[in-house]
């Protein structure tokens, strides 16, 4: 690349090394909200500007809290092992966009041979648990019991 | 009695029941035992509910006003903190949810609907009215009045210049034209401080207009003489609506009802002591409430617990106690550059809105709770204000009709009366103010501001 001067074409982009991961919320959230954990060090105009210049979403606003990650767990020397912390960004798009995060383990619908295999199945684990319980007409007692 | 004395023991640690019961019936003379009914003190959904019964004894029995609102209030609890000039986007439709308010575009048909009364405009109080609907007829979105509005409208031209000596739209301009030169030209300020731009230019322009205005048209409207302007008063009004389960805490697991409390300081308030006619009947539906179905902390809103209070604006023994209009001023964080330089041009009017509907909600529910209405008695007469909300150069007006106060889980089951708001999007009143004189003064604005303090009840 030629030397920069000042006022001359900027011909390298420098993207930042922060990541953002988008992530379900726990709670429901309003439909123009999309929930990120993004690195310690970003502030919210980082993130306004990394999302609208990379990604070209266009952000409305854009609130930070920093979930602090519990040192309660112990490990095998009875040491306390810290889950880390991390930030969590709440971002509301602009013109009136929507989000839901989808679901990313949706049912497979089940063709024939499945769905007659699950029922093969099902009841032959049936089978198994009638055998082991014994005689109905014992009611529950075991069969060394008795004369 | 022992029982009594028992019970009061009893019930002494919750601060709801520090004093004796004065709810339970007497002993009807022919039965020998006494009635059979829940417990007080359990920890039971019956005793709830016959706490909660004992409770809307006492508040209907109270004595005086200053009581009810008192024992209303008793109860501090975490609640969310509503602003009516907010930042947060899309408040207007949070807030429509949180008050059963139902929005809509443009100004009410009252002016059109006088006019169509008064065919020959005959009176001079209604030949003003007709000049009024000759200008707002282009204006706002009125379906079902320009019908009657065009056959008028032939006659308006000369009916409005014989009303031209009751209502001088050059004097009124001059007035407001004055008003807006002495603050912004002819006065040496300093500088304005930072963020204080609102304070030093526009918020003395509309004391002034506004008192001016006010004292010029007492002649014309009877009821502006009786009023009392309050500078900078504070509106306080307090409710629940909705149901949550207690998250954190020592009452984790409880289901609560949604608190809410408003308080807002309006710049200018103008309370009559009677009441403005009412502008469509009780129990119309004019259209849905939208329904938010997470938590209000999302808008985001944020809780604390303090003082419950209601106030209009003056105490309960002030005979204004009705409200006529309120004059709100955009504080410097909410300003139309701020928006425009963060792309966020549909919040503009969202700003407007969301003020408007929050703040006529708390003005025009306390009103009624000053005269002893509350959730368990809800209004037997709609009550409406007026509020007109203002950044010094862009004026939108709003109407609100506040027909139930009901908004509790138990209330709103079987209610279905909504709140309405009237209201216009923000139009500016002048141009620019240049070398001593106003350009590009707009007189539509400054006419629907005299129909605003002209609005008087129908016997005056």
């Amino acid at each position: 690349y030629p030397l920069f001067q000042l006022g001359g074409p900027q011909l390298r982009i420098f993207r930042p090394n922060f990541f953002m991961l988008a992530v379900r919320p726990g709670v429901p959230q309003p439909e123009d909200t999309v929930q990120f954990r993004v690195s310690m060090e970003m502030t919210k105009v980082d993130i306004k500007n990394y999302l609208e210049k990379i990604y070209n979403v266009p952000v409305a606003a854009v609130r930070t809290r920093i979930q602090y990650g519990a040192n309660n767990k112990r490990n095998h020397k009875n040491q306390r092992v810290k889950k880390p912390d991390y930030k969590v960004a709440y971002v509301q798009l602009g013109q009136g966009q929507t989000f839901q995060f989808p679901n990313l383990f949706p049912d497979k619908e089940q063709d024939t041979e499945t769905r007659s295999f699950d029922d093969f199945r099902n009841k032959y684990m049936e089978r198994e648990k009638q055998r082991q319980k014994g005689d109905p007409r014992r009611g529950g007692v075991p069969d060394w019991f008795g004369l | 009695m022992a029982a009594s004395r028992g019970r009061r023991l009893l019930w002494h640690g919750r601060c709801w029941f520090s004093q004796t019961e004065s709810g339970v019936p007497s002993q009807p003379p022919d039965s020998l035992y006494p009635p059979i009914v829940a417990s007080a003190t359990a920890k039971s959904k019956a005793a709830k509910r016959r706490r909660l019964e004992h409770f809307n004894q006492r508040v209907h029995a109270a004595a005086s006003i200053e009581e009810k609102l008192r024992l209303y209030g008793q109860l501090q609890r975490p609640k969310y903190m509503l602003y009516p000039q907010t930042f947060a986007l899309n408040a207007d439709r949070w807030y429509r949810s949180f008050t059963k308010t139902v929005f809509v575009p443009g100004l009410p048909p009252r002016a059109a609907a006088a006019a169509a009364k008064a065919p020959g405009a005959v009176a001079p109080e209604a030949a003003e009215t007709p000049a009024g609907a000759a200008g707002v007829a282009p204006e706002a979105a009125k379906a079902p009045e320009p019908g009657t509005a065009a056959p008028e409208a032939a006659k308006s031209p000369e009916v409005a210049a014989a009303a031209a000596p009751y209502l001088d739209m050059g004097e009124l301009r001059s007035l407001a034209c004055d008003a807006l030169l002495q603050e912004s030209f002819y006065q040496n300020k300093k500088r304005p401080f930072l963020y204080r731009d609102q304070d030093h230019t526009p918020g003395p322009f509309l004391t002034q207009l506004v008192s001016t205005l006010a004292a010029f048209l007492c002649g014309r409207n009877p009821l502006l003489a009786a009023s009392s302007l309050d500078l900078k008063p504070e509106v306080n009004y307090y409710w629940h609506h909705g149901e949550e389960v207690v998250v954190h805490g020592h009452r984790k697991g409880r289901v609560d009802p949604v608190r809410f409390q408003i308080d807002d300081n309006p710049h200018l308030q103008i309370r009559v002591p009677k009441q403005l006619p009412e502008i469509v009947p009780l129990e119309s539906d004019l259209g849905d409430v939208p329904v938010i179905d997470h938590k209000p902390s999302k808008l985001p809103l944020f809780k604390k617990q303090y003082e419950n209070k209601v106030y209009i604006g003056s105490k309960v023994a002030d005979p204004c106690c009705y409200g006529h209009t309120q004059f709100h001023l955009i504080p410097d964080k909410l300003k139309r550059e701020r928006f425009v330089r963060a792309n966020l041009e549909d919040q503009i009017e969202v700003v407007y809105r969301a003020n408007g509907i929050a703040s006529l909600f708390a003005w025009t529910a306390a009103q009624a709770m000053y005269q002893g209405f509350w959730n368990e008695a809800d209004v037997t007469r709609p009550f409406v204000s007026q509020a007109v909300v203002t950044d010094g150069k862009y004026f939108a007006f709003f109407c609100y009709q506040l027909n139930t106060l009901a908004l509790t889980v138990e209330t709103i089951q079987n209610n279905p009366r909504k709140n309405i708001c009237w209201g216009t999007d923000s139009k500016p009143l002048y141009d620019v103010v240049e070398d001593g004189s106003v350009k590009g003064f707009n007189d539509e604005v400054l006419l629907q501001l005299v129909r605003f303090l002209l609005n008087r009840p129908k016997e005056l």
